[in-house]
């Protein structure tokens, strides 16, 4: 009794710390308003009309979707050459950390929302083989005489080998960036195990308790409920399964910061007009990560949707985050 | 080696069992002497700052989520009562999943809360049947956590991986070790068991603790591997320390000088070699091993026996020698007055 109540109290506190520090932040953050989407909803509810930020623009909710989706579909057939150009290459790293922390084991089934051209899941896709390559050749060097008992045992397991399949869920809202990513699949000549869905990350099209990992990379800011994409990725969870988001975040050295900035808002609208032909999406894009909230804050939002264990990991010295929570 | 126990069992009074959950935590002692009183106080705090969830877990991002884990579990649990039910499992799993699924746990409502550590125990506990077909490894964790209906992904939680797993079980040994020595206490001072004799004692002690790998003795080596890398050694060797302690103490030994120090290290020796040997022991139910144990206690024993009689012997021929000396002394007529 008394420690439910130490909890509640050591709970209140930390939300009185986390709105001292949300009004500080408003503060001294980098545009005057919308620090938070749901600051910013209770503040506009009361004149009845909702709005939120695109980029450093406010816009109406019902609008931010729509435009999202038209930024995106400009952006399609250059997605992957623009990643490479503006992050240098570097964001091939970040995914494969993302994959690294996340380790999954054979037989996972993982959802990538705004999942796009297919990066992480085809990424997942090759961890797990070669996983159950090596797992395969440790089981054929320690049984390289086996008795008549293991033979007949490994005969048994093969039909359940075939529901371990390791299977990879694609879903984008946006049709565009879906196709351009099933045409690098067949590319790749990768089929088995992988698929494609249109879908809203705020009303996933999937059942309860149906994937292992669910992993939403460089496009949670995009969404204009961040509360309910996270609701809604608990809800698609199974028990024990894992939340992952990688996500441009704050850079906590200053002078990287101060670098950062520069190259932001000076070289990649730049480069996207020059390579893509396309000057304001990229805008939107360097000033939808300054909106988006930092580590911390998004922690929180991980927690209060009901994940637990959440953890984050800084890289390129917080150029990305990695949040990670489970679904206990 | 010494100074370093000294300092891991101070550390561990003061600051309790930290990381690694002993699962039964029902264990707390009969508080009878003094300084298994001061013991008890630490166990009491540890049990106490448990439920306060200190920051001695892995993440200290973990202590401020599981203080909504327990706002949250009481408004899931009714969430998960009806996911509970639509939920698609497939076959090969249901009929793997004994009745303590996690699914069953949060249906009954008004029971304890469960702690994030005391869920990592449990799935821990659960991957321990996998070990023998796994080895010490990811695999067998995620094995584990799949019988008690939670996905393979939650073995993310496991940062040290393998380690925790091998960490978990020496824990777990250590506990039933402390148990069973605990109930012998109580047997011998109820009067309904005859004391044991201190050898006796300690050899019984050993094997029944060595006795606990025999399910897992194949993949032992791998175990002992994994315990012996760099990031896992300061709590191995805190597990050690404590086993040997509490050997030693329910042995009866009060001590409070030196031989305290060379009590501890020389079982600590005894034991190491007694679970090397029982590594690569082929013979029936380890025969050999236990044989080696005698004999080792046995020069333990000899070894106290032969610095007593060292000592007595070289005090004897001090005594001789002076008296061989007076005696020439008076021969030579030196002592005479003339």
């Amino acid at each position: 009794m008394a420690a439910s109540v130490k909890l509640l109290v050591r709970r209140v506190i930390r939300l009185s710390h986390r709105n001292i520090f949300a009004a500080a932040a408003g503060v001294s953050g980098r545009s005057g308003c919308c620090w938070a989407p749901s600051s910013c909803r209770c503040f506009s509810d009361a004149a009845g009309d909702r709005s939120t930020h695109f980029g450093f623009e406010t816009v109406p909710e019902a609008e931010k979707a729509k435009r999202v989706y038209q930024v995106f579909e400009n952006v399609a057939q250059k997605y992957d050459v623009m990643n490479d150009a503006m992050s240098l290459g570097v964001h091939r790293l970040w995914k494969d950390a993302l994959l690294h922390v996340m380790h999954p084991q054979p037989g996972a089934r993982l959802l990538d929302v705004a999942g796009g051209t297919g990066d992480i899941a085809l990424r997942f896709l090759e961890y797990v083989r070669t996983q159950q390559d090596r797992q395969k050749r440790r089981a054929a060097l320690s049984g390289q005489t086996p008795s008549w008992q293991d033979v007949s045992n490994n005969y048994s397991t093969e039909d359940e080998q075939e529901s371990r399949e390791s299977r990879a869920v694609v879903c984008d809202i946006n049709k565009e960036m879906l196709k351009v990513g099933k045409e690098k699949a067949d590319g790749l000549d990768i089929r088995a195990g992988l698929s494609w869905v249109v879908g809203d990350a705020e009303e996933l099209p999937f059942d309860d308790d149906q994937f292992d990992i669910y992993t939403i990379a460089f496009g949670i800011r995009n969404v204009t409920h961040i509360d309910q994409a996270l609701q809604e990725a608990l809800r698609v969870l199974k028990p024990g399964g894992r939340f992952m988001c990688l996500e441009f975040s704050k850079v906590t050295n200053p002078v990287l910061a101060r670098l950062y900035e520069a190259y932001s808002f000076q070289m990649i609208p730049v480069l996207g007009e020059v390579i893509a032909g396309d000057w304001k999406s990229y805008q939107y894009l360097v000033e939808s990560i300054r909106k988006f909230p930092d580590q911390e804050e998004f922690k929180c939002m991980i927690e209060d949707a009901g994940f637990y264990c959440v953890q984050y990991y800084n890289l390129t010295g917080g150029v990305v985050a990695l949040h990670s929570g489970f679904k206990l | 080696m010494a100074v370093l126990l000294r300092g891991l069992r101070a550390g561990r009074t003061l600051r309790g069992l930290g990381s690694v959950l002993a699962a039964p935590s029902a264990t707390n002692p009969t508080c009878s002497s003094l300084r298994r009183g001061f013991h008890c106080a630490a166990l009491r705090l540890r049990d106490e700052s448990k439920t306060h969830k200190p920051s001695s877990s892995s993440s200290s991002s973990s202590s401020s989520s599981s203080t909504t884990y327990h706002e949250h579990y009481q408004a899931h649990s009714a969430d998960q009562d009806a996911a509970g039910a639509s939920r698609d499992e497939p076959a090969a799993e249901e009929a793997a999943r004994p009745n303590t699924s996690y699914q069953d746990q949060s249906g009954e409502q008004g029971e304890e809360y469960e702690t994030e550590e005391q869920l990592q125990a449990r799935i821990l506990s659960a991957a321990l049947e996998f070990v023998p077909m796994h080895g010490w490894s990811m695999e067998a964790v995620a094995a584990g956590a799949e019988t008690l209906g939670l996905s393979s992904a939650s073995t993310g939680m496991f940062y040290n991986g393998a380690g925790d797993l091998v960490l978990h079980f020496i824990a777990q040994c250590n506990a039933q070790l402390t148990e069973i020595l605990a109930e012998q206490h109580n047997q011998v001072q109820l009067g309904q068991a005859e004391p044991k004799k201190t050898a006796d004692f300690l050899r019984d002690a050993v094997e029944t603790r060595l006795r606990m790998y025999t399910p897992y003795i194949e993949t032992w080596p791998q175990a002992m591997s994994i315990v012996l890398l760099p990031h896992n050694i300061p709590d191995s060797l805190k597990h050690l320390s404590t086993l040997v302690d509490d050997m030693w103490y329910y042995a009866g030994d009060r001590s409070t000088d030196m031989n305290w120090y060379t009590k501890r290290a020389a079982l600590t020796g005894i034991y190491n070699t007694t679970e090397l040997v029982m590594v690569q022991d082929s013979s029936p139910d380890f025969l050999d091993t236990w044989s080696f144990l005698d004999n080792r206690i046995q020069d333990v024993v000899n070894m106290a026996g032969t610095a007593k009689q060292v000592q007595s012997t070289g005090e004897a021929m001090v005594q001789g020698l002076v008296g061989a000396a007076v005696t020439l002394k008076n021969l030579s007529g030196m002592n005479q007055k003339r």
